[in-house]
Order: C-alpha cells, then structure tokens, then sequence
C-alpha cells in the first residue's frame, strides 16, 4: 500500500531542511486552486499568471518564518488574495496611457447574454463577478467557488464570521444585479440594499460592521 | 419579525438548522424585500457553482521554481563557484568592501546570508552597493511594467542613447542620483524575479551595474529589458550602456544594444 501524501506543513519542514522536492511538490499541488483563485480576483489570464508568482515567491521568502500556527493552506489563501489585491490596486493607479488594446479584459463579455451555452455563462458571470467590490468578491468566490468553510473564509480574509456571511449575501445580491437579474419585489430602492456595483475599495465598505481590520490592510506573514 | 438578514446567506447556502430555517421560511412569504433577495442571491450562488476551474496556463510557476533552486543554492554556498569566475579577485574584493558598507540591500534574507560576501559579484545585492560608489550612475528604482509596449530593435537602441544621456546628466549634476523609471513600480518579488532573468542569460560583465529594469515586449514576445552601465569599475565613471533583452518565459538573449557614453 502506498504511502498516503505528505501534508503541507510537513513538507515545509521538509523543505527548510534541505529537501528541495519538496517546495516543489508544494508548487504543484496548490497551483491550480491559486491560478484559479487569482483568475477569478482579477478576471485576466495576465493578472492571474502574476499574481499567482507574486503568491508563491512571497511564500517562498516567507516560508521559513511559517509557524505552522495556521494551516499552510489558509495561510496561502491569504497570500494569494492580498496578492491580487496589490495587483488590482495597481491597475487602478496606472495611468490610462498605459492601458493600450491589449489590456482589455483577457475574457471579453459577449455582445449580448446568451445563456444557452455553458461557456458563455460562464464569461457572463466572470465579467459580472468583476462588478462585485473586491472585499465581497474574495469572500464570494472562496466560499461559493473553491467551497471554503466560512470559518476559513474568516481566518483568511481576517475578518469576524458574522462579516464573512454579511459579505457573501450582500455579495451574492450585487453579482445577480451585475448579471442583469433584478429584485422583483417593491423595494428594489432600499436604502441599506446590496452594494452598488463599481468595485472600488470604499464602496466596498458600505453597510458593514466589525470591518475595522480588513484584509486590504491584512498583513500576508504567518 | 424583522428581516432575518444574518441568516439569509446560510439560508441560501443551505446550512441553517431547523428551527432557523422554519422562521426564514415563516417571514419570506410577506416580505418581498427578503424574498427577493433571496432568490437573487439563489440565482448568483448557482451561477458561482458553473465556474469551472481552468488548467493553470505553460510556464506560470517555472520561474518560481527556478528561483526556488537559486535560493536553495545560496543557502548551501553553492553560488560562490558558480560566480567565481565572473568577477575576477580584485572586481570582488572592490564589492565585498563596497556592499560591507552598504548592508540593508532590497532583500535582507539575502543579506544576512552568510556567503554574502563572496556571492555578491554576480549576486541581486551587487548593483545596490555598486551603484552608491560609482559617479554618474542612475539609480535603480524598480521593475517598470510596460507589458503594452513593443519594442523593436529600434526601439531597443533609443532606450540605450536615452540611458547614456541619463548617465550624462547625473554626472552633471555631480552625485544627484536620479531615476530613470518613469512607470509602474512593481513588487520587490517580480523585479527580482526579473534580475535574476537578465542576469541568467550570462551576458553580464562583472562591472555592468544595473540601472533601469522593464517588463516589456520584444517583436511580440514578453521580455525583460535590462539596462547597465558598464565602466571599468573601481569606482570609475562607466564609459558605456548595454542593453540585454531577454525572453521572459526562459530568459534566453533576444537582443543586445550598446551605446558609448559622451565623456564630458
């Protein structure tokens, strides 16, 4: 019977004692989940590939000072996701003259909503996730795409629980709005409603509570 | 009752208990506003569940590998043979004073390794001591991302003549140290990532001293560009610029400009 796989902190460990393999096996085994993590933040293939070296070079540099106090995967969450958020920031303060034809959203949205094919669908929803600000977003997408707990959700984002669920539904509501689905009811001018779609950082902070320490200023060491 | 709205995301999740359940589910019927939240945020929550992971794309982490084995290698002092033969013994013994006064490079991990003082020739920390005794040389401020820009060979050379008149300017203005960058500063990570690139492709002279970094494109293919000035060191003025292109996905030389640098 085969050995079962090393877990992660082990092959930290493995690691800083001289096994390179081992950060190699690290790579391998998490890449997906934070290429696609950082697809999903960013919604272009060239942020996604950036933001997933920025993760894994931070990591690198810091794994030696990994105290295994949270699970290495949580602690990786939280690298990637700071990490697009640097990216994200950046891409807002780089001037317009910068951005030419080629930096247009790599996942172009269709002409118009054609939900008859999956692909497409999925166009519709990366586009319109990318409406969300950034803060609901991260939680959205830990939760409801890569199926986090929302406890894990908290400890990655460094936020309470009950901020983790206020986000997710307020999040969940601004994506449904951004694909064009619309309240049906009366009171679709609610005052304390969903935020507003925009994705900029202060928006982002609208109708919340116990937000004081959000991940924007979170720190990425262990 | 007053909307339940703590519990509407665990209501549509599906992971409220019972009794919890049973009060969302008495309130929505005459409260259009929680239940039209709820069936938006039922509709965003199916939608999420479509995305499908991608495969991550050729070439994504070969770089972090790669500066994975580069560390792993200045950990065990295996660096020392490999740059050896770079700097020659006097260029060394130049740097190791050099960078001794200048502790508190951009990447301290490095800098409190041991081999610091014999790895520094061809190592990330060289320019940053290099650079504060050398007259008229710019001072290096980072990685520039201009991804958007083509370079051609042209292009190339005008990044050459505009660093060499750089060169002269500082040198006018006697020890003022300006920057050449002029976009988006990016993180300490990538720009060292890109260094690393240049500096692999082996085109390096032991005095070429780092000044200007960009992430660009060479005839469409992503590249770095470095720029140095090359002087005959001991703290000499450089006499020249070169320039390095190389690819970004395996750093392989794409092109090369120099441009002598008017003696004032």
């Amino acid at each position: 019977m085969p050995d079962p796989p090393a877990r992660d902190e082990d092959l930290v460990r493995r690691y800083l004692s001289g096994d390179r393999a081992a950060f190699a096996a690290l790579v391998e085994r998490h890449e997906r989940r934070v290429y696609n993590l950082a697809l999903r933040m960013t919604g272009r293939e060239e942020d996604a590939r950036d933001a997933t070296q920025d993760a894994f070079l931070t990591v690198l540099r810091k794994l030696s000072s990994f105290r295994g106090e949270a699970a290495f995967t949580t602690w990786l969450h939280r690298v990637t996701v700071n990490a697009c958020y640097d990216l994200l920031r950046k891409r807002q303060r780089a001037p317009l003259l910068e951005r030419g034809e080629d930096d247009l959203p790599a996942l172009e949205p269709p002409p118009a909503p054609d939900h008859a094919d999956a692909s497409s669908l999925s166009m519709d929803v990366q586009q319109a996730l990318l409406q969300v600000p950034e803060d609901f977003r991260a939680v959205m997408i830990l939760h409801d795409v890569h199926d986090l707990r929302q406890e894990e959700v908290a400890a990655i984002v460094g936020v309470p629980i009950g901020t983790v669920k206020s986000r997710l539904h307020r999040g969940r509501i601004a994506l449904a709005r951004a694909m064009g689905i619309e309240q049906q009811g009366r009171f679709s001018e609610d005052p304390e409603g969903p935020p507003a779609p925009g994705g900029s950082p202060g928006a982002s902070r609208s109708g919340e509570r116990a937000d004081a320490a959000g991940p924007s200023e979170g720190t990425v060491s262990p | 009752m007053s909307h339940p709205e703590d519990l509407l995301a665990d209501y549509v999740g599906g992971t409220l208990d019972q009794r919890e359940r049973a009060a969302v589910d008495a309130h929505l019927p005459g409260c259009a506003r929680c239940s039209a939240e709820v069936r938006q945020a039922e509709a965003a929550r199916a939608a999420l569940s479509e995305l499908e992971d991608v495969p991550v794309p050729f070439g994504v982490t070969g770089p972090v590998l790669a500066e994975a084995g580069r560390r792993f290698e200045r950990r065990r002092g295996v660096a020392w043979g490999r740059f050896q033969w770079a700097a020659g013994l006097a260029a060394a013994a130049a740097f190791v004073v050099v960078v001794a006064l200048n502790v508190g490079g951009e990447d301290a991990q490095n800098a409190a390794a041991p081999e610091r003082t014999t790895a520094v020739a061809g190592g990330t920390s060289a320019e940053g001591g290099a650079e504060a005794a050398t007259p008229g040389v710019i001072h290096f401020a980072g990685l520039e991302r201009q991804t958007d820009v083509n370079y051609d060979e042209a292009g190339i050379r005008a990044v050459a003549t505009e660093a060499a008149g750089a060169v002269v300017a500082a040198e006018d203005a006697r020890g003022t140290q300006a920057a050449l960058a002029s976009t988006v500063q990016d993180s300490k990570e990538r720009t060292s990532l890109a260094k690393e690139c240049v500096d692999q492709s082996g085109v390096r002279g032991p005095n070429d001293v780092l000044i200007r970094l960009i992430e660009a494109q060479f005839e469409g293919t992503p590249a770095y560009i470095g720029v140095y000035s090359e002087g005959p060191g001991a703290g000499q003025a450089p006499d020249h610029i070169v320039v390095f292109v190389v690819a970004k996905d395996d750093c392989r030389i794409l092109s090369t400009a120099s441009q002598r640098i008017p003696s004032g």
